[in-house]
């Protein structure tokens, strides 16, 4: 039986050997990232968004349930967008690479009557 | 396809803010090779090669204003396939950490944020087949450059970094 989990990336971030970073530098930055001070090791799963693509790095301390797309059968990121309606990244992405074959080829292709 | 490989073996992320210029030799640029490229990113490693502590924001983005006319990797970077016996492509992925335009990362799209400390830290992201960072084409619209790059703060020190990824 498949596992959601087959989907997971893998974080590393190893500070175990150095001085890390602290608290007050991740919160100045205003960018949302692992706090891994000195001495520390962050170890996490990763989820894909199925909706946007976005790499949400797992909280592993998190207890809400994360939004689930069924018909994708994928987890989906908080984003308000994500967890309302269907809309696949990677069809997306197929849609627009479609799009730009047919562009490259407009011009090329001979239209019988 | 295959995957391929694009090393840079050690280099001093320069700290920008979103949307504004890179520095040569700062970061490291992935562009598809066409229009209809796509390419999936699906291991980052940074390791960290400072001699004091050196707290660094990289950020692995997409970028809103994308590279022109890249300088030829130097002595120490490369950009190859993974299997040596990997045929060339057509439209080979342009891996670039130097360029007449700059590039810029984007403050709206997805990025991913793997802060460390460049003073003895390692930074490992690992994604598996169907979840890798996506891009399509070589323009910004449709997503087709990332970068690893520094975000304003800290004191980036040296790095040495890999990006595993699979164009096709």
């Amino acid at each position: 039986m498949n596992s959601h989990r087959r989907h997971e990336g893998y974080l590393l971030i190893d500070n175990r050997f150095g001085p890390g970073v602290t608290a007050e530098f991740i919160r100045a930055s205003g960018k949302d990232a692992p706090i891994v001070t000195e001495g520390q090791r962050f170890e996490s799963a990763t989820m894909t968004c199925a909706h946007c693509g976005v790499v949400v790095i797992l909280n592993p301390d998190r207890t809400r349930p994360r939004h689930y797309c069924p018909k994708c059968d994928r987890y989906v990121c908080d984003n308000a967008g994500c967890g309302s309606e269907c809309r696949s990244f990677d069809k997306l992405l197929d849609t627009m690479q479609e799009r730009e074959f047919l562009k490259s080829q407009s011009g090329s292709i001979l239209l019988t009557p | 396809m295959a995957k391929w490989v694009f090393k840079v073996s050690t280099f001093t992320p320069v700290a920008v803010a979103d949307t504004a210029n890179f520095t040569d030799e700062g970061y490291m640029g992935l562009m598809g090779g066409s229009a209809t490229q796509r390419i999936d990113i699906s291991d980052v490693y940074l390791g960290g090669q400072a001699t004091s502590s050196a707290p660094t924001l990289m950020i692995l983005g997409r970028d809103s204003t994308v590279q022109a006319t890249p300088t030829a990797l130097s002595t120490g970077n490369s950009n190859a396939a993974l299997d040596p016996a990997t045929a060339a492509l057509a439209a080979p992925q342009i891996a670039f950490v130097a360029s007449t335009t700059k590039p810029q990362r984007s403050a709206t799209l997805a990025g991913l944020n793997l802060s460390y400390n460049a003073f003895g830290g390692i930074v490992r992201l690992q994604l598996p087949p169907g979840s890798e960072f996506k891009m399509l084409g070589n323009t910004a619209a449709l997503l087709g450059e990332v970068s690893l790059s520094a975000y304003t703060g800290g004191t980036p020190g040296l790095t040495g970094a890999h990006i595993i990824y699979e164009p096709f």
